[in-house]
């Protein structure tokens, strides 16, 4: 194994060509660190040795982290990073450390900066200053993925008074934040940006000045809640820019609790672009053998997960890796997201 | 209202049941309903599981539970010592998962002559709903058809609603497939002093094998039972206990069980089921269990000591070689089923076992899911009739 400095490869552009030799050794060295220092994962990889590709790097499922508490040792761990959970399903918990969390930010920010550019605006996000307190130790998925846009906000502005209704919009905290600015950046759950913003009656003297105003919207959480309600994605992004200054846009990013730090924003093209500290790999289900140039189960990687071996996750979600270079630009791996694996309903005996 | 009676024999006992219609008459009309069902499967129905609806529907099959409680038909005429009359209205709730136990449920209460209740889940395939729409679309004027069309309701509605109470005030039996707090607060609110009420409840099941025992056959016969519902059915087996058996057999059977699964099943995994045990398989690894899946991950099957919990996934068969004395120790205090594959079964320390715990049903392995008048230790279907001493 050559020497290498753990998410050193963050340093670099996000889009650009890869070393992959250094990024199969970052991510070799991470797994020797997790087999050492987890126990979890050492029973379940006990066998693994060094194979020479990224494909044979181990993964965990997404879903043991809704039943199992990783945690490698050696390191300063701060905080438990939790999923938010539909009703009656177990969230995720990712065990945060020091380290990680500062190369996931900047992660984050390298990504985020790529798309909505760099300039420092006022941020507001779809949700209520409480979120920030949670219990002691813990922090929500929410708020970390709102609050990884805030090195490029001048302030940050909460809009809602209940996190989880639409109807308490704070118009006035809008009116408050535009002051004085041309630009603002806007995060929130998709599903909350369609219902308390898309689809909201916005004040007139409200939208009158929105109409001078150029915005960034970011959303991510997916498109379940949209489809119920049976919006398209070019109707979520035309009601939200509509009346909006030139320019204004809006970003959908895909990401999982499970890869903190690594987002997936759609690109103009409509596909998604790994960084280069990071891997997308599809495998069939049914023999997780690695497949190339059909749909199949996204494994996503990165190099860097330090506290916890969630560094290479198996997830739940079907995907497809897009050959050929992006007319958007940008350079290295592409891919398609295509949904949710469909899910079925256990039928037993009554008593489950 | 009952016009009809019916005579059994049993030991020199001659027993009259009043129905409201010709037993045989509506025998044969259930086995009629069997021609329909070989040419469509409705879409809410697994293949197995229509095919076990229709093997029940069997003259054999439904004669059983009058020849379990009075005896076997005969003639009329004789000293009757017993009459039995149907004690009016069974009313069934049946909980938003539950299997084939609805229409299983719903056929051997035709039997019976009682007006019948059927409140369903709401947020599944409802199979009792479906499978009487089926009946009722096939079968040609008769007594069954009279009986599914005037007495049988079967409705769905949420908790509160105002037919929960009626129903509950109806019900001369009741019959709760549930939780446990549903089947207290259904039976709490019924009037004391009207009617009977039957709890199916939180069961589960076990497999007991001896090693002397197993074969392809058996094996076949496990792998089947244990693939229609998997951990979700309380009549499959939650674990496997190899009975005097060691770690290293246990392995054997492991992987004799995962090589046979794709002759036996023959079906193609579903994505999420294959996801879900890709995700079994690492956390019974995480958990001691030395585990290993099946071809195109079709299931789990893990090795470890009996002591260990089993982890909560719907394909994950769990095997724990362990001494009888263990595995009576280690047996659920909801234990329903045991299914059994033994060298002697007939032996009768297993009688004993039986006598001595609370196993409410000892049967050969492939017998697991088969439902009948005596289920979780209550003779629910005989207690539908009411019965007269009869003394000339």
């Amino acid at each position: 194994m050559i020497g290498v400095e753990p998410g050193s490869l963050v340093d670099q552009p996000p889009y650009a060509s890869r070393n992959d030799a250094r990024f199969l050794a970052e991510m070799e060295q991470l797994t020797q660190h997790h087999l050492a220092g987890c126990p979890l994962y050492q029973r379940i990889w006990s066998q693994w040795r060094p194979g020479g590709s990224v494909q044979d790097l181990p993964f965990l499922h997404a879903g043991l982290f809704k039943r199992l508490l990783f945690r490698t040792e050696g390191l300063a761990h701060e905080r438990t990073l939790e999923s938010s959970s539909t009703t009656g399903s177990q969230p995720s918990q990712i065990v945060l450390d020091k380290s990680s969390s500062q190369l996931q930010a900047r992660s984050a920010l390298a990504i985020l900066k790529d798309f909505v550019g760099e300039k420092k605006r006022p941020l507001l996000i779809l949700d209520d200053g409480k979120s920030l307190r949670q219990k002691r130790g813990s922090v929500s998925a929410r708020m970390v993925a709102a609050m990884s846009l805030s090195p490029l906000a001048t302030a940050l502005h909460f809009l809602l008074v209940d996190a989880t209704s639409p109807a308490t919009m704070k118009w006035e905290e809008v009116r408050s934040a535009m002051t004085g600015h041309d630009e603002l950046l806007v995060y929130g759950f998709t599903s909350m940006l369609w219902l308390a913003w898309a689809a909201a009656e916005i004040p007139q003297e409200i939208r009158q000045l929105l109409a001078s105003r150029r915005i960034h919207f970011v959303h991510s959480g997916g498109w379940k809640t949209m489809e119920s309600l049976q919006v398209s994605p070019e109707e979520f992004d035309r009601r939200l820019t509509q009346g909006l200054a030139a320019g204004s846009r809006v970003v959908d990013y895909y990401g999982l609790v499970e890869q903190v730090g690594i987002i997936y924003p759609l690109c103009e093209c409509k596909f998604r672009h790994v960084p280069v500290w990071a891997d997308v790999h599809v495998r069939d289900p049914l023999t997780l053998e690695s497949i190339e140039g059909r749909t199949g189960q996204l494994q996503l990687m990165n190099t860097l997960a330090q506290g916890a071996p969630y560094h290479s996750v198996l997830t739940e979600d079907m995907g497809v890796i897009v050959p050929g270079a992006c007319p958007c630009g940008r350079a290295g791996k592409r891919f398609e997201l295509v949904g949710r694996m469909p899910k079925a309903e256990v039928r037993g005996c009554a008593n489950v | 209202m009952c016009s009809r009676l019916h005579w059994f024999s049993r030991s020199q006992h001659l027993s009259v049941v009043a129905l409201p219609f010709n037993l045989p008459e509506l025998i044969a009309d259930w086995d009629s309903l069997r021609s329909a069902m070989r040419r469509t499967t409705p879409d809410a129905f697994q293949r197995d599981e229509w095919a076990y609806l229709m093997s029940f529907l069997s003259p054999e099959q439904l004669m059983a539970p009058y020849r379990e409680a009075f005896g076997s038909p005969i003639e009329a005429g004789g000293r009757a010592t017993r009459l039995a009359r149907p004690l009016g209205t069974v009313a069934v709730w049946l909980p938003n998962n539950v299997s084939l136990l609805g229409p299983l449920t719903l056929v051997l209460l035709t039997l019976t002559g009682n007006r019948m209740l059927f409140k369903t889940g709401s947020r599944s395939d409802d199979l009792t709903s479906a499978f009487l729409g089926f009946a009722l679309a096939q079968l040609q004027a008769g007594p069954l058809r009279d009986i599914l069309e005037s007495r049988v309701t079967c409705e769905t509605f949420e908790r509160g609603d105002p037919r929960q109470t009626h129903m509950v005030e109806e019900a001369d039996v009741r019959i709760v497939f549930g939780s446990d707090a549903a089947a207290a607060s259904i039976h709490g609110a019924a009037n004391p002093l009207k009617g009977v009420g039957f709890s199916f409840i939180d069961r589960q099941s076990q497999v007991w094998l001896e090693p002397q025992a197993v074969s392809d056959e058996v094996l076949g016969n496990l792998i089947r039972v244990f693939a229609i519902y998997g951990q979700a059915g309380c009549t499959s087996p939650r674990r496997v206990v190899l009975l005097e058996g060691t770690e290293s057999q246990a392995l054997e059977l492991r992987d004799r069980i995962l090589t046979l699964w794709p002759k036996v099943l023959r079906v193609s995994t579903q994505l999420h089921v294959a996801s879900a045990n890709t995700l079994a398989l690492q956390w019974a690894a995480a958990c001691g269990w030395n585990a290993a899946a099946a071809p195109n991950r079709q299931a789990v099957v893990g090795v470890g000591p009996i002591g260990l919990e089993a982890i909560d996934s719907p394909l994950f068969l769990p095997i724990s070689p362990a001494t009888v004395e263990e595995a009576i120790a280690q047996l659920p205090s909801n234990i329903q089923t045991l299914g059994h594959a033994l060298v002697n079964p007939s032996d009768g320390r297993w009688l004993e076992i039986v006598a001595t715990t609370g196993i409410k049903r000892f049967v050969p392995i492939r017998r697991m899911h088969h439902f009948a008048s005596l289920w979780d230790g209550e003779q629910f279907w005989r207690r539908c009739f009411e019965e007269v001493e009869f003394d000339l």
